[in-house]
């Protein structure tokens, strides 16, 4: 059955060009995606390690501006004397460059994690961010800061036989996008069932209980940042050029809460919530484009995460799958629902 | 499970999207992208509330070519990501053949490549960098001038103010920057020693480091160019400090109402370089347009101070229906060819287009006219 | 790393000393209202750990009210501030009571969550009702600075850091000699405790909350008249007051005030000195330094554990 709906789903999502009829409905597909690519990247350090940054949207903005200024080129004045001139390097080589850029600034994160946990965790990667987005806004002989950097190119392959192929307006992005958000899926599948992925969760279920028991806590950590920030930066990457045009206000604290508030909704440490979530908040608020001005829309999704934290603590998916599950357990075992015991579940710690 | 949640989900989407547009209405659409919010907020409202006046106008005169016309306005929320964003959904979703925007250079100048791409002239009513009309896009009708043009304008008031040294305190981004360096050229060429160049970022609220540096260069002479909303801080601020320097602002969005309002005593001295005189409007080369925009903007009991902001909104909505009707259609190639022949007249003066660019690929530009105020006594004066 | 706005040569600057006075003074006066939103929000975070995202809305909430009363009520000047402070408290007991007493038994990120919800939601209901222009306040202060030497002070300014002053004094007695002040200071060192030793620690939350979005919402009611009101006033004031307390540590008054100050003479001098464009940048440097080399903060005697 799960396999059908999976592959069903991929069915409307790859034809989906065949059938949307505004390019505009596109474009926000494309948004959506990447947004909800920066979500699972989230979800696996905010609902599989415990922890939370909500610095998340600095990796996003570092490997938007990383592929850019690589793709673009662009000059340091080092000294008075010497310039480091980097010229325009093609668009793939940038794309790599912006991924490892963000896993470096990932490791050094997850590393100062380890000295900082909980509340003060947070503000350390708000804090980060902010600088990030400072210095983006500040360095302008390099990031052009409020100017921003224009006319960046699309991404582009040279396929072997056709020559350069460029992904250039919304179709080809589109299938770009799925490519890279079907690889994030996996990549994340993989590692949350393998040994790291139950190490993870070990540290986010009792930290001190996981490290008395020999997990090398600070590793697996480390590694989850560092995989979650490479997501991002791939996902900021694929922004950049997308939309061609990258400002510092990619950082702005609301990126991250957008993020968080998919990662939440949907279902944190779940594969599918962030999906489920990034579909709500990324598709929801075009629809509701014309019925309710911006600011009557974010008013709803403040009270919707009070909403959804009181009522469904852990998430849409986990919720459905609570509901399921409890009812599938009723049919199976004959009993009335109406009855007053609860059924005899292993109590869950959060 | 998930794949019920999901599907409801999808379906509801589907419909939305699938479901055809609302039933088309015989109007012909003009797309305006403007800063509602964000740092800019307070000019792009004023801008968009004069384009509305002449929406209403122009409806009530029949509309063009038979048919009412439509303002579709979409908030750029001051951010160069966001104005592509607006361009992008007014093209591509409204389906509208021209455009008018979006106030800010940064803003109009992320627009540009959109309009290259997809062939849809846009009006610029209040972007001053030379950049606009330099960069060879043939789709940019500007009528509002440049920083270049502004500079000048303003360099036989050199000598009559007697500038010796000048300092500049501009906004870090190309409205700000490509306007100090237009004055800063124009007064070295006149001269004038050039003293400290400072920047803020558009949305800073604490100017005291900048205005600390400049009192001590010793200038007689300060130029500010940002929004409205900073230069009502800048002015308070160089009040604090005893900034005995001379202030003028340039680029036109400095509303003195405004300043004169919630800057109080503070504004009194300073001298403000604007494309419409509200208070003098014989001074105008159309006085009778100037002074009915006036009287209806003052009926709807809009503020004051933001005339000398408005009349761009005006200016650019009658200019693009001259060439929608010049046209003969609304079709976005059309318009773009008789917009160049248009001539119309304006609030701020007469509206013509010169070629301005790279051969083959100009440009439009108007060459507008310039005015010197002054603040005293609380009021404004002529100079 | 080129930077911005170097001006000429120091020989033709004016005297140097002076320019540092008149930072001096322009830090002190900041470090006051900084003050305010640190102690607020480290007896916030201390007593309740809870990461309050509201905090800065409720600093942009007293500026609005003094927006409102002062602008379009007309109410005097004084009297309205005292409202926004009155106002100021009262939402944060009703954020406190609606919001977060339910979720007492709920881990720092659910609150936190609710927190953010909440911010989302105050402040589009306030770019909704007062739209995103920024507004100013005219204050009954003369014009004309005051001079000392050659160091100018706007009176308003003035008017603030002494107001700031004394309400930092306030809180200091609230804190330290008055019952509730104990009890809060008990619940901080040992939540459970205090709860055996019949302390009713429901209060105790719902008094902490109240005072820290009061001295928050008193923050913003001096500085708005000052500077300029807009919706998206808050964050800045929320990220430096999170610079403040960790800088300070924990639950410490005494470290935030003084906090407070080192933030705000780090801004000045960084924006005067370095680079103009960094001056809000200053709080993160600091809150980041400060996390690498001394994580407890510069004053915390009590051991933080994350």
């Amino acid at each position: 059955m799960r396999r059908l709906a999976t592959a069903a789903w991929l069915l409307v999502l790859v034809s989906a060009p065949l059938w949307l009829r505004s390019p505009y409905f596109l474009h926000v597909l494309i948004i959506t995606g990447i947004f909800t690519i920066a979500a699972m990247s989230l979800n696996l350090l905010l609902g599989y390690t415990g922890q939370l940054s909500l610095g998340h949207v600095a990796f996003f903005g570092i490997g938007a501006y990383t592929s850019a200024l690589m793709s673009l080129g662009f000059d340091i004045d080092l000294t008075d004397t010497f310039k480091l001139v980097v010229e325009p390097k093609p668009v793939a080589l940038s794309f790599a460059v912006a991924i490892a850029a963000s896993a470096l600034f990932g490791w050094l994160i997850g590393r100062l994690s380890f000295k900082v946990r909980g509340a003060y965790f947070v503000i350390v990667s708000l804090s980060f961010a902010e600088v990030v987005r400072l210095v983006a806004l500040n360095w302008v002989s390099l990031t052009q800061g409020p100017m921003a950097l224009n006319n960046i190119p699309p991404v582009s392959v040279w396929l072997p036989g056709i020559g350069e192929y460029r992904f250039l307006g919304k179709v080809p992005n589109y299938y770009l996008m799925l490519a890279v958000a079907v690889v994030s899926y996996v990549v994340i599948a993989r590692l949350v069932r393998s040994r790291a992925g139950r190490a993870m969760i070990a540290l986010r279920e009792n930290e001190a209980l996981a490290t008395s028991v020999g997990v090398d806590v600070t590793r697996y950590l480390v590694l989850a940042t560092i995989v979650s920030a490479a997501m991002a930066g791939a996902a900021g990457a694929l922004y950049a050029h997308y939309v061609r045009i990258v400002d510092p206000d990619i950082f702005l604290f609301i990126y991250t809460v957008t993020m968080v508030i998919m990662v939440v909704t949907g279902g944190k440490g779940t594969l599918a919530g962030p999906i489920v979530g990034g579909i709500i908040f990324g598709i929801v608020p075009q629809v509701l484009r014309d019925m309710a001005g911006p600011e009557v829309q974010w008013i709803i999704y403040g009270i919707l995460m009070i909403v959804i934290v009181y009522f469904l603590p852990k998430g849409i998916v986990p919720a459905l799958r609570d509901g399921l599950q409890r009812r599938r357990h009723v049919r199976d075992a004959g009993i009335d629902p109406l009855a007053s015991a609860p059924p005899a579940e292993a109590a869950q710690r959060r | 499970m998930l794949f019920r949640l999901s599907s409801i989900v999808l379906a509801m989407t589907a419909t939305a999207v699938l479901a055809g547009p609302a039933l088309a209405q015989e109007t012909i659409k003009i797309g305006v992208t403007e800063p509602l919010t964000g740092a800019f907020a307070a000019s792009g409202n004023y801008v968009t509330q004069g384009a509305r006046i002449a929406e209403d106008e122009i409806n009530k005169a029949g509309g063009v070519l038979g048919k009412k016309i439509q303002l579709i306005v979409e908030d750029n929320k001051s951010n160069p990501t966001e104005a592509v964003a607006t361009a992008e959904k007014l093209i591509n979703s409204d389906k509208v053949p021209v455009m008018m925007g979006a106030w800010s250079s940064t803003l109009t100048l992320a627009v540009m490549p959109k309009l290259e791409e997809y062939k849809i002239p846009m009006l610029v009513e209040t972007s001053s960098s030379d950049k606009i009309t330099t960069s060879g896009n043939p789709y940019i009708f500007r009528i509002s001038p440049t920083s270049g043009m502004e500079a000048r304008a303003f360099t036989p008031l050199v000598k009559k103010l007697g500038i010796k040294k000048a300092d500049f305190l501009a906004t870090n981004n190309d409205f700000g920057l490509g306007a100090s360096k237009a004055f800063s050229e124009m007064a070295k060429n006149a001269g004038v020693k050039i003293g400290v160049v400072e920047t803020m970022d558009p949305n800073a609220t604490d100017f005291s480091a900048q205005l600390a540096k400049i009192k001590a260069s010793g200038g007689d002479t300060l130029f500010v160019t940002t929004a409205v909303e900073q230069i009502t801080l800048i002015l308070k601020q160089a009040n604090d400090l005893q900034l005995k320097t001379r202030i003028i602002t340039t680029g036109g969005s400095n509303a003195p109402d405004q300043l004169i309002e919630q800057a109080g005593a503070a504004a009194n001295g300073s001298m403000h370089l604007v494309f419409f005189t509200p208070w003098f409007p014989d001074a105008v080369k159309n006085p009778e347009i100037a002074k009915k925009f006036v009287s209806i903007w003052n009926d709807k009991k809009y503020n004051v101070g933001g005339l000398t902001e408005g009349f761009r909104g005006w200016d650019g909505i009658y200019t693009i229906v001259a060439g929608i009707k010049a046209a003969g259609s609304a079709d976005p190639a059309a318009i773009t060819k008789a917009l160049w022949n248009v001539k119309v007249k304006g609030i701020n003066g007469d509206i013509a287009f010169i070629k301005q660019g790279p051969a083959g690929k100009e440009s439009a530009q108007n060459v507008p006219s310039v005015y010197l105020v002054k603040i005293e006594g609380g009021k404004v004066v002529r100079d | 790393m080129v930077c911005k706005g170097r001006g000429p040569a120091p020989r033709d600057r004016g005297n140097p000393l002076e320019q540092l006075l008149q930072h001096g003074a322009n830090a002190l006066i900041l470090g006051g209202t900084y003050a305010l939103l640190g102690i607020g929000l480290t007896l916030i975070f201390g007593i309740m750990r809870v990461v309050n995202f509201t905090h800065g809305e409720l600093y942009a909430f007293g500026a609005y009210m003094m927006y409102l009363w002062v602008m379009r009520l007309h109410v005097n000047f004084f009297v309205a501030l005292l409202l926004a402070v009155a106002l100021g408290v009262a939402l944060g007991a009703l954020i406190e009571y609606v919001l977060l007493r339910r979720l007492r038994s709920s881990d720092i990120d659910t609150t936190m969550l609710v927190m953010i919800g909440a911010w989302i939601a105050m402040q589009n209901t306030e770019q909704l009702i007062w739209s995103g222009v920024a507004q100013s306040i005219s204050a009954p202060f003369p014009s004309q600075p005051l001079q000392i030497g050659h160091v100018y002070i706007g009176w308003d300014r003035l008017f603030v850091f002494v107001t700031a002053l004394a309400l930092i004094g306030l809180a200091y007695y609230l804190i330290n000699r008055t019952k509730l002040g104990k009890a809060m200071r008990a619940t901080f060192q040992d939540r459970e405790t205090a709860m055996l030793m019949g302390i009713d620690v429901h209060l105790v939350n719902t008094a902490t909350f109240a005072m820290g979005s009061g001295l928050a919402a008193a923050a913003g009611a001096l500085l708005g008249p000052v500077f300029v009101v807009q919706p998206s006033m808050g964050d800045l004031a929320s990220l430096k007051a999170f610079a403040i307390v960790i800088l300070g540590g924990l639950g410490n008054i005494t470290g935030a005030t003084v906090g407070g100050f080192i933030l705000a003479f780090m801004e000045e001098l960084g924006a005067g000195y370095i680079s103009s464009g960094f001056r809000d940048g200053m709080g993160f440097l600091v809150i980041i330094l400060i996390l690498i080399f001394r994580p407890t903060g510069l004053f915390a005697q009590k051991e933080r554990i994350g």
